[in-house]
Formats: C-alpha cells, sequence, structure tokens
C-alpha cells in the first residue's frame, strides 16, 4: 500500500516538472524574438518535458517491454533534438548579417 | 586614374556605360499602362469576331454556368441521401462486418488493416504504387540535371560553393549522431516492414522508415557515401522488379479467385512473420518501391541526381 503510494507520488512530480517544463518552452517559444532564444525555450520541452512525461509513464506502468520502448523514445529525443537545434542555430549564424545586435557581446560592437 | 578608380567605388561612374544598352525606358504612369491594357484587350476582342468566334464568350459562360450548377446538384443529392448521424447505414455495415468477421480467416493477416489494403482491395494499393512511381518520373523529368540542361560553368561555381556553405555532413556533431542513429532507424524500419500483417505498419510506414534512414545516412556521409551503393540503376531495376512482381502475384491470386480456383498459397500460422499469404511479400515490395521514392525526391530536390549520375 506504502509503494504503491511512493509511485503515485513520484509519477506526479515528475508529470509536474514536465508540465512546468512544457508551459515554459510554449511560453518562450512565441514569446521571445530572437531565435536563439526561441529554439533555447523549445529545447527546454523537448529534453526535460519529454523526459518528465515518459519517466513518469514509465514508473506508473512498472517496467515491462513497453517501458523499455518508451524509454528508447528519450534516448531518441535526446540523440535528435539537440542536433536539430544546433543546425538552425548554424545556419541563423551563417546568414544573420546583424546577428551581434541581438547577442551580448562587447567585444563584436564594432561589427554591427 | 586613381581619383576615377575611387568614383567608380562609391558608385558615381559606372566604366561599363558604354557596353551596356543605356537606352531610355520611358516612365508610364499607372493610368497611361490601365489604358494601355484596355485597347489591347479590345483589339485581341475584335480579332476574335473576325474569326468568326463571335459567341466564344457567351458559350464559355453557359457551359461554366451549367457545369457548376451540375456540380453543386450532384453534391447535394449526395449529401441528401447520406444516413443520418448517428445511424447505421447498412450498406457499409454488411463490408465492414465481413472484413472484421472473417479477414482473419480469408487474409491470414492479424492486422486487419494490412488484410483490407493488400487482399481484398490489392488493386487500390497497386495503384498508390504507380503513382509514387509516376511522382518519382515527373520530378526527375523537371528537376535532373544531366549534360543536356547543365547550366554553365560560372554559375556552377557558386551552387557548389552555396552547398559547402550549408553542407552537414562536414559537421562531427551530425557524422557521429547519424553513426549511432542510422543503423537503428534502418532496423526499425525493417522490423515495422515485416510485421505488417501482425501489427501496424506495413509497407508504407516501413518503406518511409527506411528512406528517412537513407537521408539521414546523406545528410551525415555526404552523397559519395551512398552514391557507392545506391546507383540510379539500382533505384529503377528496385522499382521495376517490385512493381513487376506485384502486378503478377496479385494478378495471379485475382485470376484464380474469380474463376473460383484454388490459388495454392500457404495461409501461415496467424502471428508468425511468415503469415497471410502474399501480405508479407506484397509489404516489401510496396515498402521498397516508397524507399527508393523518397530518398530520390531528396536526392533529386537537393543536388539534381539520384546517384551521381
Amino acid at each position: 500500500m506504502m509503494g504503491e503510494w511512493i509511485r503515485f507520488g513520484v509519477t506526479a512530480a515528475l508529470l509536474l516538472i514536465a508540465l512546468i517544463s512544457f508551459t515554459a518552452a510554449v511560453f518562450g517559444a512565441n514569446r521571445f524574438g530572437f531565435i536563439m532564444n526561441r529554439l533555447h525555450a523549445a529545447g527546454i520541452g523537448d529534453t526535460l518535458g519529454i523526459f518528465g512525461v515518459i519517466l513518469g509513464l514509465i514508473i506508473a506502468a512498472g517496467f515491462t517491454m513497453y517501458s523499455l520502448k518508451l524509454l528508447l523514445i528519450i534516448v531518441f529525443m535526446w540523440f535528435t533534438s539537440p542536433v536539430s537545434s544546433h543546425f538552425v542555430i548554424q545556419v541563423e549564424y551563417f546568414t544573420n548579417p546583424h546577428l551581434y545586435r541581438n547577442v551580448d557581446r562587447e567585444t563584436k560592437e564594432s561589427e554591427e | 586614374m586613381k581619383n576615377k578608380f575611387l568614383r567608380w567605388l562609391d558608385g558615381d561612374v559606372d566604366l561599363m556605360e558604354h557596353v551596356l544598352d543605356t537606352a531610355e525606358v520611358p516612365d508610364h504612369t499607372r493610368d497611361e499602362i490601365k489604358t494601355r491594357e484596355e485597347e489591347e484587350e479590345k483589339l485581341l476582342i475584335e480579332r476574335y469576331r473576325e474569326l468568326g468566334q463571335k459567341s466564344f464568350y457567351t458559350v464559355y459562360h453557359v457551359v461554366a454556368i451549367i457545369s457548376c450548377v451540375l456540380l453543386i446538384g450532384v453534391l447535394l443529392f449526395t449529401v441528401a441521401r447520406l444516413p443520418e448521424y448517428g445511424h447505421e447505414n447498412p450498406r457499409t455495415v454488411e463490408v465492414v462486418s465481413r472484413y472484421v468477421e472473417k479477414g482473419l480467416e480469408e487474409t491470414g493477416a492479424i492486422n486487419i488493416v494490412s488484410g483490407m489494403i493488400l487482399d481484398y482491395r490489392a488493386f487500390d494499393t497497386l495503384g498508390e504504387s504507380h503513382v509514387l512511381f509516376t511522382a518519382l518520373i515527373c520530378v526527375m523529368i523537371l528537376l535532373r540535371i544531366d549534360k543536356k540542361n547543365m547550366r554553365t560553368d560560372y554559375e556552377d561555381y557558386y551552387t557548389i560553393k552555396q552547398d559547402a556553405y550549408f553542407d552537414t555532413s562536414q559537421d562531427t556533431i551530425m557524422r557521429k549522431v547519424g553513426m549511432v542513429l542510422m543503423p537503428c532507424i534502418f532496423l526499425f524500419g525493417i522490423y515495422v516492414l515485416l510485421n505488417g500483417q501482425n501489427s501496424p505498419g506495413g509497407g508504407f510506414s516501413g518503406g518511409a522508415i527506411m528512406g528517412a534512414a537513407l537521408i539521414l545516412f546523406t545528410a551525415s556521409f555526404g552523397f559519395e557515401k551512398v552514391d557507392e551503393f545506391f546507383t540510379l540503376k539500382l533505384s529503377v531495376v528496385i522499382t521495376f522488379v517490385s512493381l513487376a512482381f506485384y502486378s503478377f502475384a496479385k494478378g495471379y491470386v485475382f485470376f484464380t479467385g474469380a474463376n473460383g480456383l484454388e490459388n495454392g498459397i500457404p495461409k501461415g500460422i496467424p502471428g508468425a512473420i511468415l503469415s497471410g499469404g502474399l501480405i508479407l511479400p506484397l509489404d516489401i515490395a510496396v515498402g521498397l518501391v516508397v524507399a527508393c521514392t523518397m530518398f530520390g525526391f531528396y536526392s533529386l530536390f537537393k543536388r539534381g541526381s539520384i546517384g551521381g549520375a
């Protein structure tokens, strides 16, 4: 009985963490003005939010074959999401001539 | 001389002025252009009348109105005859209940959707595969770069430079991630392809995953590595053999079935990989066509050729 309650509490806490990070991701991706900030916010949802939701579901369902598949989803998302963000930022870095207006970097102010 | 160079640098003097065509283009106002267009239109209409096509516009309008009214009428008639929301439609229930009740017995596939699209309605899927193949041919006609429509060397230099600018295969992160992920995605695609008759999946989804794995392979290691095994000839051979096999196998089954003959294809035990009669081979054929088409689209849109040829 006690174990069930502990499992429920851990699941609820993980889902709550995921909910908070997804809220931050949604607000950040829509409200920020500059693409790097927006991608940072979206990356929080893709990593911490997915991690919280899926780990919570694994703990709630117990360790079965399906939980292993869910674990693979976490691994996949943690591999792919940062790589895609990396390339989007790289294109921004190569194509935006006014990049340093949005980046706080004092030594490069003359390039504006 | 130096002074002239500096002025040219500032944009005040154009050294190539005598070479370029400097004929003055008159600057029309918007009203002038409008009146001129109206005059030209009147002239065209008069020319039509001279040719004896006086009634062309009348007929055109009448035909347009009649076809619109007919289309609206047919659609409204169909909507009026649809069963009410929430009520059973006896005609569809007959077909659907046949699929659900006898699908496993007649096709040998646990996944009834697979049994439907590759057994009961295999001609539909055959058409879809041919549509994919036709789409690939159309894209190849439009976008393929060969000696006949090669651009000049000057342009090619700039496109090559631009491609190298965004080349993901030079990136260490992409290479390492591709090395880890590519085999897993390919294996997952084969798993989905081979389990089409037992679990959700099948030819289209498995082929799409395999095509995505090929695209990822290209993005992380470059086109040179893919060209070593995936040439245009291989792609054409795979697509042709798959579609021909599909057509002949399903044609044979439909011919025997329509004439009340036994086709002699074992159904197997439901749930095993080798089960479902022809569903597994047809799944593999469709999956190979889809994988070739997806990678062909990517390759043609990215650099205008498949397999570097």
